[in-house]
């Protein structure tokens, strides 16, 4: 038998162990090459407006996904190694040398990686035309797209992963060079020494795992001053070092505690969670801070960019209420009254339904020196008074004393104002206002405040008037469906660009055209990043499994039923999933808050709809090792 | 002997292979132990000793045959009723402890009861008594890794012992052990079924061991080849005998202590 022999069976042998690890590489692989060739593909670019942001937000996603890959793949192999570590001195015990094991390795690495990198790339060639029309779906394109079998992906794909089977296979010569038979044969048996975390050192360190999670919080949510980038840093230190003290330390410490309190008299179910968890804590703490962070880092990503996606409409509703906007005044946003007729004309002839709202207003002084706002913002204000009987087409409709300040530039500082505040009016008589608002009345006119009022109350403040009252905006409104058409017609009375691309409809579209992307990216991304912690869990969990096979056949023997068996297990599975999945949800729900500033809109739900589908897809693994330890449990005895 | 009888197996037969391929380790055991025996097991390698052992623990399936212990046929039981009788009725030593590596030695010892409706107070006391006849009162924070083979041995029996069996099987309980921890944890084993009137059936090919039972049953070739009770002789006597019944039976030399 040749080594080649030997390699053969060695990989038909494995397979049952590789096969989860031979599909994320694939994955991996496949997901490089199409990520790669959209890089360097121009077709989908030049046909939106995103050519320069699609080749960077590629790139960025590729340089993560090189990261996450090798990170993975070398942990795998770590794994695989040191399950197989009786193996290899099985081999040099029996004469082989250490350079024939080596090679054998290094041989089995080879085909196995390279099968799966041309498996990849083959793999992603076929669906990298499925990725082109999902991006052309979630940016918002109808056009069919050719795309290249692209070179330049090919040669970037095979050198980043050739690096990486290199490094895997440095590894495997380390091990059987650097490790003594005795270390070997050792390598694999049950469990580590048991040493519980004790005394009053275990405590603090506990505690301060705690404490450090705690304190990250809290910094993630006051954040906004001069030291934003320390402040981050340290955010990111506090939260992952704390979650490492929390896997090595502090439930450790605290189950410690709980068994002590039992004085010996453990359940089976505690038996079977309590118990090996917490000896095993010290040597998982490693995986589980990776697993962790990886899956906040993935949530978070997803969780942002799914809220801009989920919240495209409304942001841009914020800013562009009205769908096309005229005025004898005109500017970047504004058309001229010129301009409306012809529109109006063009609108009537092809005939689109539209509503036309002339809204007016005039400027009063307010002060604010006095109120209880952001100190930032206790400054003089001229605003823009309009009634609410001009804009009941855009849905305001009061008739009391109620006020509504709307000023989108300084929005941010007015958001955690107690409502209602009063301000000075020029004469030093109080107005109160009872609502700030981030929305724009006007398009794009955020150096604007406006006021908004009842109409008895538009007449009443007309003896503050400061100013020449403005000229009087059209507003013209389109059924959402028409929207397109109308916008054609738009161009064709316009010709200035800057104008032509400042509607409603075309902001919607580039929004819609670069969080489609982000989503598109931080979803694949994602996907990785799922894929490689689940599998992590679960190499790691088999070899557990594997290990506690002679407990599990004891327990049988004295008389404990599979079914009471697995139901500790499945505590134990529980833990071992839900403890990261949960300090990663957190960590990505405070690192969600504290983006909060680059949302206009309430993100709680798209948030918790990200998390959950994360989860979801999570737990599956979770499901899978339990599938496994079910058939380890009922082979043991 | 007018005891009852705690265990009495009737043409227990046992089959390993496909029906091309059939080989009989088992070839009709008839056997009655007694409430307060100490039954030893001996015979050649491949003469089915553990077999035997594991098919009346309920481990293994008998293919053929009836085994009643403490009056319940377990031949025709299931799988669930199995778990819980061997939990409930019977006590295992092993040759290699296997004690759980996670747990300390009173949890160890603790385990098997912990399904069961007995009190905290009663487990408790339970513990205590056992722990003291079996001298490992001091040992019971201890992790396995902490002890050493005689006293791992001891937890195991101490586990064995808990739930208050019917019988206890020990299969080559000294195996690992050396001399001094064997017989010691012989006398131990003697003691409690002395004292206690446990029953307990042991494996053995050691015939140092299988002195200290109170009856020897020698098998070959998957049958009972002859028996021996101690009776009134000494350990010394019997021990004799044992090694002309072996010497008889052939196969296995003997150990030399």
């Amino acid at each position: 038998m040749t080594l080649f022999d030997l390699v053969l069976r060695n990989m038909k042998k494995n397979v049952k162990h590789y096969y989860l690890y031979f599909f994320a590489l694939i994955f991996s692989v496949a997901l490089y090459f199409v990520f790669a060739s959209l890089q360097f593909d121009t077709t989908v670019a030049e046909r939106t407006a995103l050519s320069g942001s699609m080749t960077s937000g590629f790139k960025a996603a590729n340089i993560l996904l090189i990261i996450i890959a090798g990170i993975f793949i070398i942990y795998a192999n770590s794994i695989f190694l040191t399950r197989r570590s009786k193996e290899i001195g099985l081999y040099q015990l029996i004469g082989l040398t250490k350079n024939a094991v080596a090679k054998m390795l290094i041989i089995e690495n080879v085909l196995l990686s390279f099968g799966a990198l041309i498996v990849g790339i083959l793999t992603g060639t076929v669906v990298s035309r499925l990725f082109l029309l999902l991006l052309l779906k979630v940016v918002g394109i109808q056009e069919t797209v050719q795309l290249q079998f692209s070179m330049d992906a090919l040669k970037s794909t095979l050198l980043v992963f050739t690096i990486i089977i290199v490094i895997t296979s440095i590894q495997m010569i380390r091990k059987v060079y650097k490790k003594t038979l005795i270390q070997l044969f050792k390598a694999d048996q049950a469990t580590e020494i048991v040493k519980e975390p004790k005394g009053i050192i275990a405590a603090i360190l506990a505690m301060s795992g705690i404490g450090l999670i705690v304190f990250g919080y809290w910094l993630s949510g006051h954040m906004l001053n001069q030291f934003l980038l320390l402040n981050m840093l340290l955010v990111l230190f506090a939260t992952i070092f704390g979650s490492y003290l929390i896997f090595r330390v502090s439930i450790g410490w605290l189950l410690g505690r709980i068994r002590r309190m039992k004085k010996g008299h453990m359940s089976l179910k505690d038996s079977l969670s309590i118990a090996p968890l917490m000896h095993r804590m010290k040597g998982n703490a490693q995986s589980l801070t990776i697993i962790t962070t990886l899956s906040a880092m993935a949530m978070t990503m997803i969780a942002i960019s799914y809220s801009l996606f989920y919240s495209n409409e409304e942001v841009t509703r914020q800013l562009l209420p009205n769908d096309f906007q005229f005025s004898e005044e005109t500017s970047a946003f504004i058309g001229s009254i010129e301009q409306l007729k012809q529109f109006e004309e063009r609108l009537t002839a092809e005939q689109i339904d539209y509503e036309r709202a002339a809204v007016h207003a005039y400027p009063i002084e307010l002060s604010l020196k006095e109120a209880e706002v952001n100190e930032m913002v206790r400054e003089d204000l001229t605003a823009h008074v309009v009634s609410t009987e001009d804009l009941r087409y855009l849905g305001y409709d009061w008739n009391d004393d109620y006020t509504a300040l709307h000023y989108s530039m300084l929005y941010w500082a007015f958001k955690d104002t107690k409502m209602p505040v009063d301000v000075e009016l020029s004469d030093g008589e109080k107005l109160i206002i009872h609502e700030f608002s981030g929305d724009n009345i006007f398009n794009l006119t955020s150096f604007e405040a406006n006021l908004v009022v009842s109409p008895e109350q538009y007449e009443r403040l007309k003896r503050y008037q400061s100013g020449e009252e403005s000229p009087v905006r059209y507003a013209i409104s389109i059924p959402n469906k028409q929207l397109e058409e109308a916008q054609r017609i738009f161009e064709e009375v316009v010709e200035d660009e800057v104008l032509r691309h400042s509607t409603y409809y075309e902001k919607y579209q580039s929004m819609r055209q670069s969080s489609g992307l982000m989503i598109f990216i931080a979803g694949f991304l994602g996907l990785v990043f799922l894929i490689s912690t689940g599998s992590i869990l679960y190499f790691k969990q088999m070899t557990e499994a594997e290990q506690e096979k002679q407990s599990y056949k004891t327990l049988r023997q004295l008389g404990f039923s599979t079914q009471e068996l697995l139901s500790g297990i499945r505590r134990k599975q529980l833990f071992v999933f839900g403890l990261p999945l949960l300090i990663g949800l957190l960590h990505s729900w405070f690192a969600v808050q504290s983006a909060n500033i680059i949302f206009m809109t309430d993100v709680t739900i798209p948030t918790l709809i990200a998390m959950a589908v994360y989860s979801l897809i999570y737990l599956s693994f979770a499901v899978l090792t339990m599938g496994y330890y079910k058939q380890v449990v009922k082979q043991s005895m | 002997m007018t005891e009852a009888i705690v265990l009495q197996s009737t043409n227990v037969r046992k089959v390993y292979g496909t029906r091309q391929n059939m080989q009989e380790v088992l070839k009709g055991i008839d056997l009655k132990v007694r409430e307060g025996e100490f039954v030893g097991i001996m015979g050649p390698s491949g003469a089915g000793k553990t077999t035997l052992l594991n098919v009346l623990a309920t481990i293994d399936r008998a293919s053929e045959g009836s085994i009643r212990i403490a009056g319940t046929e377990i031949a025709t039981m299931r799988d669930r009723e199995l778990s819980t009788f061997r939990r409930e009725q019977l006590g295992f030593i092993f040759q290699d402890y296997n004690l759980l590596d996670t747990l300390t030695a009173k949890e160890n010892i603790l385990l098997p009861i912990s399904l069961s409706k007995v009190s905290k107070q009663e487990a408790e006391s339970r513990f205590k008594n056992i722990a003291d006849i079996l001298g490992i009162t001091d040992l019971a924070n201890q992790y396995p890794h902490q002890l050493s083979g005689g006293q791992k041995q001891r937890t195991a029996a101490a586990r064995a012992l808990i739930n208050n069996p019917s019988m206890i099987f020990a299969d080559e309980p000294t195996g690992a052990l050396d001399s001094k921890s064997a017989s010691s944890l012989l006398e131990t084993l003697e003691r409690v079924n002395r004292e206690n009137e446990v029953t307990i059936m042991m494996v053995t090919h050691d015939p140092l061991a299988s002195s200290y039972c109170s009856r020897v049953v020698f098998l070959r070739d998957g049958q009972i080849y002859s028996e021996l009770y101690r009776g009134e002789e000494t350990r010394q006597q019997f021990f004799q005998e044992i090694l002309k019944v072996q010497a008889m039976l052939g196969g296995e030399t003997v150990d030399s202590i």
